[in-house]
């Protein structure tokens, strides 16, 4: 059973609700330049977790213009109902008209949960909706779970420095609002049989002429970004210095992947903000993560979780990344980089079973070693 | 025109030390600074006052050792620096914070006179949530933006900003009062001057309120005003990974090393068909 809400008690300020008028997990959907947003969909995933602890339906909210052709991909998804707001006002965006939408649907479905992505816009708009309804807000969760006895959602986050979880509830009000980052959840699969119902909702939207849009330019990105990559070569203050980028770069490029970087690296000016892995910067899902001259403090590691494989080169026998990778080999990056250079370019005019044989003594060498 | 900058008062993060032994980490003895991303801020509001005249207020709700976060931006050239502090704050999460920090920036309208902009960092170094400017603006219900990198006023009530997302610029037009999210290392602080030091010291540009100036209703503030509580905390779990660890003789024994691993690794031989042998799947 959900706490029972005194209202004498709460801020005059909030509206005095019980938690069990809400109900529903509700997943805002982004949608740009006629496709939805990845990160959004990924929401999904823990949108479905949630719904189905609690029983309750699982609905993705789409605001936006020329949309509505849209929605019923979402419940391909994994919704179970969509409600959407198809409106011209809302060619442009803006984080104060696209708040007081979905505020205003929030006010007359309750939904006992609101899940956003934690994109730049999401993390503009998502505390705003926040406090009109008065309700708490955690960012950055990578986790969710739900207390069945009190219907509570545990929203888990890594607090401060990323060695703990912290599980956060709002046990007195609703809904219960939480943003995560992209990439931490999987896009759900698709089911392109599975049907339900889409709601129009007509609000009369006011045009806004606190805030416009001037101007709007598409930033061309010329290389592959560290989200999107199989794999990302990283590079940390290990490297002394932005040379070792350079040789990096050259990595990944023979071995088809982009390069990322820890924050001592960011911070030392090597490389820019944009590539920076971890708690402060991007998580990423790559399926081979090669750590360079990274010794693996917490809050980097938070950002390669779901990597698939961790490769590690460090000097430092003792470095903490060697207990949080996959294959780890010892010494300077700066002799190993260019003959594993080498080396790939050399396989890769063998075929594969030649390459296989080629380095056949290795199989017995890890035996021994380990 | 009259800016308020908004800053925090966080533990040095870079400083902050894990203790094996117990798993926790070490926050005793760890310094405290000035959010960095706050920096950018000040700066940003000091560079508008110096163009279009006026003055900037640099507010912070913190316990009272954050006197010296707002000495520093007196250093830097603030004309007026705030502490909002009482008992009652304490254990305020954002909602409670933003309150507090909304009713601070209505008592200064009160005494000093209509506010144009409220600037704040993008986000903290200890919970980077990034809630606090959208929530201050909620309460205040005024308009926003966030991720700013430049600034401007056109005449004394629209600052058109430029701004960056993941694959835009843009550029909007806000009308004043606005709040604004400055984006990180978007602008290189000024130094701290000590005359400035020295002068606000001489010229009392520090003043204190507590609960008995802002008088908030003790149930929206601090702990009771916030809705989000820390159920419980557990260690990180760990990742499950392979641990192997190798001692190559040289560099040549060390790459062939690490490609046999791939090779042998299902699915890393999978990935490098593809990158490398540029195998269609
Ligand atoms: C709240 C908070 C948030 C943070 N967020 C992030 C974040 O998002 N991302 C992040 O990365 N960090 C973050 N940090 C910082 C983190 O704690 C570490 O300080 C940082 O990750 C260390 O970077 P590094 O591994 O490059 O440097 P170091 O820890 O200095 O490690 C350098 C490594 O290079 C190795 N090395 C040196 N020379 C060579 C060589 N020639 N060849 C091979 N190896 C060599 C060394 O043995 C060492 O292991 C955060 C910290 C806090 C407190
Ligand atoms: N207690 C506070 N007092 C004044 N400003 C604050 C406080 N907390 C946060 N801020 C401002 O809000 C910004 C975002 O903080 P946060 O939402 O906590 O990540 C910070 O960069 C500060 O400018």
């Amino acid at each position: 059973m959900s706490i029972r809400v005194e209202c004498d008690k709460l801020c005059p300020e909030w509206p005095c609700e019980q938690p069990e008028e809400f109900r529903d997990v509700w997943v805002l959907i982004e949608a740009s330049e006629d496709s939805l947003s990845e990160a959004s969909l990924q929401m999904l995933t823990p949108g479905r977790l949630i719904a189905n602890k609690l029983k309750e339906n699982l609905v993705g909210v789409l605001v936006g213009y020329n949309v509505s052709h849209l929605a019923e991909e979402i419940i391909r998804y994994g919704a179970d109902k969509v409600i959407v707001v198809d409106n011209p006002v809302l060619i442009t965006y803006n984080p104060r008209v696209y708040s007081d939408i979905v505020v205003r649907l929030a006010r007359k479905y309750k939904p006992s949960v609101i899940l956003v992505a934690a994109t730049r816009r999401g993390r503009e708009f998502t505390p705003n909706i926040a406090n009109a309804l008065r309700a708490g807000i955690t960012a950055d969760c990578t986790d969710f779970d739900v207390d069945e006895n009190t219907r509570d959602v545990l929203l888990i986050r890594p607090p401060f420095a990323a060695i703990l979880l912290a599980y956060i509830k709002t046990p007195f009000r609703r809904p219960q609002v939480g943003t995560a980052r992209p990439n931490v959840f999987p896009v759900p699969p698709k089911d392109e049989s599975r049907r339900g119902e889409v709601i129009y909702e007509n609000i009369i939207v006011e045009p806004e002429t606190k805030i416009r849009l001037v101007s709007k330019v598409k930033v061309e990105k010329k290389e592959l970004g560290v989200e999107k990559a199989e794999i990302v070569v990283s590079g940390g203050r290990g490297l002394g210095g932005p040379e070792g980028f350079k040789l990096l770069e050259r990595l990944a490029e023979v071995i088809g992947g982009t390069v990322g970087a820890s924050r001592k690296a960011v911070d030392a000016g090597w490389i820019s903000h944009e590539r920076q892995i971890g708690q402060t910067g991007k998580s990423i899902k790559p399926i081979l993560y090669i750590a360079v001259g990274i010794s693996g403090a917490a809050q980097h590691m938070l950002g390669v979780r779901e990597a698939q494989r961790i490769i590690a080169i460090n000097i430092d026998p003792e470095a903490p990344i060697i207990n949080q990778a996959d294959y780890t080999v010892i010494g300077d990056y700066r002799e190993i980089i260019p003959v594993l250079i080498d080396e790939l370019e050399k396989i890769r005019n063998m075929k594969m079973e030649e390459a296989i044989s080629y380095l056949k003594e290795y199989k017995a060498l890890v035996a021994a070693q380990s | 025109m009259r800016i308020i900058v908004g800053i925090k008062w966080v533990p040095n993060t870079q400083a902050v030390r894990f203790d094996p032994e117990t798993g926790t980490l070490i926050r005793r003895g760890v310094p405290s600074i000035v959010n960095p991303h706050d920096l950018p801020a000040i700066e940003l509001a000091l560079r508008l006052r110096d163009s279009a005249g006026g003055e900037v207020i640099a507010i912070s709700m913190a316990p009272p050792p954050a006197v010296k976060g707002l000495e520093l931006a007196l250093g830097m050239g603030v004309d007026l620096a705030i502490l909002v502090t009482d008992r009652v704050y304490a254990g305020a999460d954002t909602l409670a914070t933003s309150y507090v920090l909304s009713h601070t920036i209505r008592k200064i309208e009160r005494e000093y006179g209509s506010v144009d902009l409220v600037i704040f960092g993008q986000e903290t170094i200890d919970s980077s949530t990034a809630h606090i400017p959208a929530q201050v603006a909620s309460w205040l219900e005024w308009p926003y933006i966030y991720y700013v990198r430049e600034a401007r006023i056109l005449d004394n009530k629209v600052v058109r900003v430029v701004r960056e997302l993941e694959e835009y610029i843009e550029e909007y037009e806000l009308e004043t009062p606005a709040v604004l999210g400055v984006a990180m290392r978007s602008l290189k602080p000024r130094h701290v001057s000590l005359s400035n030091k020295i002068r606000a010291r001489f010229e009392k540009k520090l003043i204190i309120w507590s609960n008995n100036d802002l008088k908030l209703d003790t149930r929206c503030v601090g702990l009771k005003g916030s809705p989000t509580i820390v159920a419980k905390t557990i260690d990180m779990p760990e990742v499950p990974r392979r641990k192997e660890v190798y001692k190559p003789r040289d560099a040549r024994d060390a790459a062939r090393w690490i490609i046999s691993r791939m090779l042998e690794d299902e699915k890393l031989r999978e990935l490098l068909q593809r990158t490398l042998w540029g195998v269609k799947s």
